[in-house]
């Protein structure tokens, strides 16, 4: 048992030691949480993003009424950020005495050259269309000018509309065109046994696990393996006592141990750094989790049997890596993806990992049948323990 | 140059040529990964197949099936498709057959949400908010008083996020590129001593770190247009390429890049070490450059670190020489001549520094 031990706290040191092995077990999966929780976990957020935007009243001389309230709840908006926040719009209008064409063309370019995300221009002829029996045929009152391609161009100008709506309806109700208490009511409901969606960091938080699992299965053990092996390290090894199965042992020890730390480290910064509510603290969570740590090492064994040399190993490892994680649903959908793609889908661990784990902490619905999802993991298992008892060699060839 | 140095030039520049075609995992991944990259996220995030937003319908009541058929065909939905009943259009937006449901029954409005699509989700809950806007109005029979029109002002051939990603990708592949070449390439050398070996001989210095480079500018430009090529084949893309700024932008990349490798080649002895140092470097850069996620949409500190990167300046002015975003011409200029300033004030130091024998 001490020296199955040793291989594991071998293992483990050696991972740490290497600073470059820290960085894509731990640092990387902790950085990749932080950034997407940064940047999609508050998409639409006010206070936690801002758009800049430029707003020409061109209606300002007559100050219709219309105009007046347009502009002063796009300036409400720009100003009404809490304290430590950023208020959801920044916006420019043209300054005292600056002549309003040259102000329009100037941001017109900005919104063109991305630097802008949208400009909204009041026409001189807005307050009038207020007060015709047939506003629809009247002149755009309001023009939003946006770049498409732009994806914070496009998400602005949605917020605009809402706000334009809102103001809209207003206008009609003080118009007595419109009474706001016989709306028809809207309700949000989700699909599958999700009552509510849950908060994106707690979505993200188990694929960002399964994904630090698959890595340090993928690099950590072909890289153990081969390196040793190409080192002549192994050889070493094979004159003293300890035999393949117990070498195996201990360095399945390990890379259980670098999944703990790799969990631990990813649970801490999701739960106190970013908020995540997900609660891991369950049989079937810890079970899917295990599977997850023995599927993805079966791979690295698979990965390390069919690899001739290290160096080969690892660039097997880089091809694999990023068709399987992105092609597995798990940062981003796989909807529109074609037949053949859906196949690696399908055939990937990580998809079926993935998905079990969200389900089994109840933060997505299940897409796979829970039998399916088991299945196919443990059906990798024993293919890659099959082709690795097979193909594995312990020494450097001859 | 001179002849002494011009011979060995092309001497080296045959050899290198040759070990970049016969290293396998080099051509992968200089011509290769960028095109998985492509073909992934052009499948994955491009929309390429699918329409952007599709909805289900499912309508119990006769009542106002007119008006609420008009605003769904003003809503900006792709497609509307109706479901008998409930438990289809929700075993639809499970299923992911449509992004979203309605079900109508005379009294309320109900939207379902795939919870798995938390990414997409608010766009459908914008489109949603609008259906729902626009039929309150309708059943009271009142009209918008505020005409809105939308106008898009950006670049004709700019209208989808994954034009602007291709582009952004291609910027990638130049850095890591002309990160490796430097860093991975010579202390591989070092480590074998092949380095020790060719600086006993006459060789000038410049004259491998030359032949280096044009073998990288070559590669790396073949590879651009590969992955230009097969994003317009499969995906149908559009770009309006300005060529000569193109290959401007291309070749200082890649000499700015080698030079940035020269700083891992300084710091890094071991090969696989400065392989990996490099791949981390690209990797940090990739996220905070806003080659797969917007800037905007990120917190302000990561968009002020996001301008020290030069990655961000290369995508950007790699957008505008392909024609899907525009940019200030003198900025690209600028951002031309600072990555070429970059790869011609590190390649001194590159050959003082780097190109010389190891202490034993």
């Amino acid at each position: 048992m001490k020296d199955i031990l040793q291989i594991a706290r071998s293992h483990v040191v050696s991972a740490i030691r290497e600073r470059i092995t820290l960085f894509w077990f731990l640092i990387f999966p902790v950085f990749l949480l932080v950034i997407l929780a940064l940047i999609f976990g508050q998409v639409g957020e006010e206070g936690e993003i801002t758009f800049q935007i430029a707003l020409a009243n061109q209606d300002a001389v007559s100050s219709s009424f219309a105009s007046a309230m347009i502009e002063s709840a796009f300036v409400e908006v720009s100003s009404s950020a809490a304290p430590g926040k950023e208020p959801l719009f920044r916006l420019r209008r043209p300054g005292p005495g600056e002549d309003i064409e040259a102000f329009i063309e100037a941001q017109l370019l900005a919104v063109r050259r991305g630097r802008l995300a949208a400009l909204i221009i009041l026409d001189a002829g807005s307050g009038e269309s207020l007060t015709t029996d047939a506003p629809s045929e009247a002149a755009p009152a309001v023009e939003v000018h946006y770049s498409e391609g732009n994806a914070a161009s496009g998400m602005a100008v949605s917020i605009i509309d809402q706000i334009l709506a809102g103001i809209d309806r207003g206008m009609l109700t003080q118009a007595g065109a419109f009474d706001p208490g016989a709306s028809i009511p809207t309700h949000k409901a989700y699909v599958g046994s999700a009552e509510d969606e849950a908060p994106y960091v707690d979505f993200l938080l188990p694929g960002i696990v399964v994904m630090g699992f698959f890595m340090n299965g993928l690099f950590g053990i072909p890289g153990a393996i081969l390196f040793a092996r190409d080192q002549r390290v192994l050889r070493r090894y094979w004159v003293t006592p300890l035999t393949v199965p117990r070498f195996l042992a201990g360095i399945s020890l390990g890379h259980l141990a670098l999944c703990i730390l790799q969990f631990a480290l990813v649970f801490v910064v999701g739960r106190f750094a970013l908020g995540a509510t997900v609660n891991f603290a369950s049989l079937s969570a810890a079970l899917v989790l295990l599977l997850a740590a023995a599927t993805f090492m079966a791979f690295g064994f698979l990965i390390a049997s069919v690899s001739k040399t290290a160096n080969s190993g690892m660039a097997i490892a880089n091809i694999l890596n990023m068709p399987m994680m992105f092609l597995s649903g798990l940062f981003f959908p796989i909807a529109g993806l074609p037949g053949f793609l859906r196949v690696i889908v399908h055939v990937n661990p990580v998809s079926y990992l993935a998905d079990n784990l969200r389900a089994s902490l109840e933060v997505g619905a299940a897409t796979y049948a829970p039998l399916v999802s088991i299945l196919v993991p443990v059906a990798w298992i024993l293919v890659s323990s099959a082709v690795a008892a097979w193909r594995l060699k312990w020494d450097v060839g001859r | 140059m001179g002849c002494r140095t011009m011979r060995a030039f092309a001497a080296l520049l045959q050899t290198e040529m040759l070990i970049f075609l016969r290293d396998r995992i080099s051509l992968f991944f200089t011509f290769l990964f960028p095109l998985i990259f492509i073909l992934i996220f052009g499948f994955v995030m491009g929309d390429v197949d699918q329409p952007t937003a599709r909805l289900g319908l499912v309508s119990t009541t006769a009542e106002s099936q007119e008006a609420l058929a008009d605003v769904l065909a003003k809503s900006g939905v792709d497609s509307v498709r109706t479901f008998e009943g409930e438990l289809e259009l929700r075993e639809a937006v499970f299923m992911r057959d449509i992004d979203f449901g309605l079900l109508w029954n005379g009294t309320s409005l109900e939207f379902s949400y795939n919870p798995n699509r938390m990414q997409e989700n608010y766009a459908f809950e914008q489109i949603a908010a609008g259906i729902s806007d626009a039929f309150n109005l309708r059943a009271q029979g009142a009209s918008p008083m505020l005409p809105i029109e939308h106008i898009h002002v950006g670049t004709e051939a700019s209208t989808r996020w994954f034009n602007q990603m291709v582009p952004g990708v291609i910027a990638f592949s130049i850095l890591s590129s002309g990160l490796f070449a430097v860093s991975g390439h010579l202390t591989a050398m070092k480590e074998r001593r092949t380095l020790d070996r060719m600086i006993v001989t006459p060789m000038p210095p410049v004259a491998l770190l030359a032949a280096i480079a044009a073998v990288r500018l070559v590669i790396v430009y073949i590879s651009t247009l590969v992955t230009l090529g097969i994003s317009i084949l499969v995906f149908d893309l559009s770009f309006s390429i300005a060529w000569i700024p193109y290959t401007l932008l291309v070749c200082c990349s890649t000499i700015g890049m080698m030079g940035l490798g020269t700083v891992i080649a300084l710091v890094v002895r071991k090969p696989s070490s400065a392989g990996n140092v490099a791949n981390v470097m690209a990797m940090l850069m990739l996220f905070l450059s806003g080659v797969y996620f917007p800037i905007e949409f990120m917190p302000r500190f990561l968009r002020t670190i996001s301008w020290a990167l030069p990655l961000r300046h290369m995508a950007e002015a790699m957008r505008f020489t392909t024609g899907v975003a525009d940019m200030a011409v003198t900025r690209f200029w600028i951002v031309v001549a600072c990555l070429l300033g970059l790869g011609l004030g590190l390649f001194p130091v590159l050959a003082r520094y780097v190109v010389r024998p190891q202490r034993s």
